[in-house]
């Protein structure tokens, strides 16, 4: 996604990553109870994941997340107007290049004054299975994340 | 805003189904075509900025929402 961000900057994209609770808190980041512990979690996802996007850190209760359906890692993308283009219930690269560098034409054709209504669409994408990556984030977390994800499926 | 009860049960301390299966809400979420709503976000440096001003900065804005775990 990082590298995404840098791809399409100059296309008037903007990327930033949403900061909100911890979904597998365990022994090395447990659970949040306060503003100040949320943004060391966060500037450590900036220095130890590396995400050079701006990172903004939501309220405590999660206000923000919780209007957009909380799931633990999904992607949307909005027009200027805050308008709904796209929205995934998980995050995946290919998926948001493949929309975005769609909206990027529709822009250019705009521009060739091409006359363009939107219409909604409704369809499945398609993810790799990275479950070696995500067990060692997990087990990053601490052994409590690895065991009870676990015992949940 | 600082619903105590909300808080705790948002910010569960365990991943078992009955913590975080009641956030899985994705159906209720905006649905495409319509205005997101906006909100009060924190950058790293803990200024206040608003989501709906950092979108209509730009001519599409990609908000990825997650965390460290």
């Amino acid at each position: 996604m990082n590298s995404l961000a840098e791809k399409y900057a100059d296309e008037n994209v903007n990327s930033i990553f949403l900061y909100t609770h911890e979904a597998h808190p365990a022994e090395n980041y447990p659970h949040l109870t306060s503003m100040e512990q949320k943004f060391r979690h966060a500037r450590a996802l900036r220095d130890i994941y590396g995400v050079s996007r701006p990172i903004l850190v939501d309220a405590l209760d999660g206000a923000c997340h919780r209007a957009y359906g909380s799931m633990p890692n999904m992607t949307w993308i909005f027009d200027k107007n805050k308008r709904v283009l796209y929205r995934s219930s998980w995050t995946d690269a290919i998926s948001v290049e493949k929309m975005i560098s769609e909206l990027v034409e529709v822009n250019q054709r705009r521009r060739n004054r091409e006359r363009l209504t939107p219409f909604e669409v409704e369809k499945l994408d398609f993810r790799i299975i990275d479950r070696e990556g995500f067990y060692k984030g997990l087990a990053r977390n601490g052994p409590k994340a690895v065991k009870e994800f676990d015992e949940a499926f | 805003m600082e619903n105590k009860d909300l808080i705790t049960r948002y910010n569960y301390d365990s991943f078992v189904p009955e913590k975080f299966q009641p956030w899985m809400r994705w159906d209720e979420a905006p649905k495409a075509g319509t205005q997101g709503p906006d909100f009060p976000l924190w950058d790293l440096d803990e200024n206040k900025v608003s989501l709906g001003k950092v979108i209509s900065e730009s001519l599409y804005t990609i908000v990825e929402f997650g965390s460290f775990t």
